[in-house]
């Protein structure tokens, strides 16, 4: 096959997927708009009712806060945590460091199933009551894998040079944390830490399993659903991929933006 | 190692130990152990339960047949869109692959939802065969079964499987296309000998990534796969919900863990083959 024959059935395959892939979000959002009768749609009366409706709804609110909470929380402590880690690690090396490393990826490789149990397990054997901590820490342990890498990469991009150079100009070892680390980590931070919220806003399955009786977005999203079908479900689901949409995008033009040589 | 080399080296670890390796003790010790009143008992029945025990066997099996289909089907389709962005001319390729891996953040729960309702008695597929008049009522051939799981995990874990395999496509430098192709390979040639055999980690990575996400998860097989949709995740649920039995789901889940060590063995081994392949 030429090459132009092999793009354009390449391109096929992906305008294809990308359809499977957005088509249906879309059309759920559609019906978030308009008013639903019998499975049909009136496209000639859009109305805003249904994310009025939410907007009532304590137990949505509730959830709503939770996630927030959550997200911020577990991105802030997986920050602090995994900048530790990549200091403490940058100079290190051999089975050591691997073992290091084997620990910090090891809830991100395995299947979120056997995370959220060990959690839970480790929970009811140590009498620590499952809720908003328990599910900070899940997030976070989850997410340290990511921001960890993120951090370490761009930490060792660092010119030993630069370093040098304001220690030679008489900085301590402080200042020059404050003044050359920390800016050219600035940007590492903010994209790693919308990515960590990012995914912790979007986590269902281990925090199912550390949850107790408190409720995320998507353990009410997926309440709802097995309730059976309401028009306020599609008003929910707008809200959760707009606040996904939001993060990703902003986490996405901080990374090319670093990316682009200067 | 001097003191106080030693002293930050346990300082260090002890958080990893205290909230990674104290849980997954925990899964081992309660697969090893039930607690009556206080009284703990020492116990291989648990774990000999979850190995031996057909009905687990089976729905083991089960569980694996579709997870090995949904990492071959989504590396099938991701390798195409993840090919289609590397080829575009570098103005594009961001927004190229925004699009490819957007999807990965657009809220799991969600689509699973969108899924249900493409899938569904007044779903997308339904509407379209009632309208073409192929069927004259809804059918239910699209939910509750273990097709619709397959179709959902592929839906799920496409862009986790495109990027990857996008990554070790954008380490092949460009430049050794263009020496296949003034060698006189055809375009396909030198993407079959010169760049696939290139990104081959990324692609087995792309393979593993699939099958791990899809080997635990149990609301999409709850959502879509209905009574007929058993797969080990949901066994494992289970026991925390109406079977409400910790050390028989503890046990389970380390039968998943185990699966899930050895396809992270197996897929080291498969990227060490296929690099040292190319070396010769």
């Amino acid at each position: 096959m030429s090459a132009s024959r092999m793009n354009v059935a390449f391109g096929a395959v992906f305008t294809g997927a990308v359809m499977l892939l957005y088509l249906p979000i879309l059309t759920v959002a559609l019906y978030a708009f308009f008013p639903v009768e019998r499975g049909s749609i009136d496209l000639s009366a859009p109305t805003l009712g249904y994310f009025a409706d939410l907007a009532g709804n304590v137990s949505v609110l509730e959830a709503l806060a939770n996630s927030g909470l959550a997200a911020l929380l577990s991105s802030l402590l997986s920050l602090v945590v995994a900048t530790l880690y990549a200091a403490y690690l940058r100079e290190k090396s051999g089975p050591f460091k691997v073992a290091f490393e084997a620990l910090i990826y090891a809830p991100f490789f395995l299947p979120p199933i056997v995370v959220g149990l060990s959690l839970l397990l480790a929970s009811a054997s140590s009498g620590i009551p499952r809720g908003v901590a328990t599910i900070v820490l899940g997030h976070s342990l989850f997410t340290l894998a990511v921001v960890y890498r993120i951090i370490s990469v761009r930490l060792a991009n660092l010119p030993p040079s630069l370093v040098q150079a304001s220690a030679d100009l008489g900085a301590s070892r402080l200042q020059t944390i404050r003044f050359v680390t920390i800016p050219h980590l600035m940007s590492a931070y903010v994209a790693a830490g919308l990515l960590a919220a990012l995914l912790s806003f979007d986590e269902t399955l281990i925090t199912a399993l550390v949850a107790g009786d408190t409720t995320t977005l998507p353990l009410r999203l997926w309440a709802m659903m097995r309730v059976g079908f309401s028009p306020s479900i599609n008003a929910l689901v707008v809200v959760v991929v707009g606040i996904c949409l939001v993060l990703s995008l902003a986490a996405f033009a901080t990374l090319s933006r670093e990316t682009r040589p200067a | 190692m001097s003191a106080r080399h030693i002293l930050t080296y346990l300082v260090a670890i002890l958080p990893l130990g205290l909230f990674i390796g104290y849980p997954l003790g925990a899964l081992l010790w309660s697969s090893v152990s039930t607690s009556n009143e206080g009284a703990v008992t020492y116990t291989l029945a648990f774990l000999a339960e979850a190995l031996s025990s057909p009905a687990y066997l089976a729905v083991l099996g089960v569980t694996l047949v579709i997870c090995i289909a949904t990492a071959i089907i989504s590396v099938a389709i991701a390798l195409p869109m993840a090919l289609f962005v590397w080829s575009r001319p570098a103005r594009y390729q961001p927004i190229a692959l925004l699009v490819l891996i957007l999807p990965m953040f657009m809220s799991y729960i969600v689509k699973i939802y969108t899924m249900r309702s493409l899938l569904g008695l007044n779903g997308f597929f339904n509407q379209l065969l009632l309208t073409t008049g192929i069927v004259d009522k809804p059918t239910t051939l699209f939910l509750f079964n273990r097709g619709s799981i397959l179709a959902t995990f592929v839906v799920l874990y496409i862009p986790f499987a495109a990027l990857p395999i996008y990554l070790s496509l954008e380490r092949v430098p460009a430049n050794f296309v263009l020496a296949g192709r003034d060698l006189g390979a055809s375009y396909a040639r030198a993407l079959k000998d010169i760049v696939l055999p290139l990104a081959s980690p990324g692609i087995v990575a792309a393979a593993l990534f699939a099958f791990i996400l899809a080997l635990g998860d149990f609301v999409t097989p709850q959502m879509v796969g209905g009574p007929s949709g058993m797969t080990f995740g949901r066994i494992v649920w289970s026991q925390f919900g109406l079977a409400f039995n910790y050390s028989l789901g503890a046990a389970l889940g380390i039968v998943l863990l185990v699966v899930t060590v050895a396809a992270l063995a197996g897929s080291g081994l498969a990227s060490r083959a296929l690099t040292a392949r190319m070396g010769r």
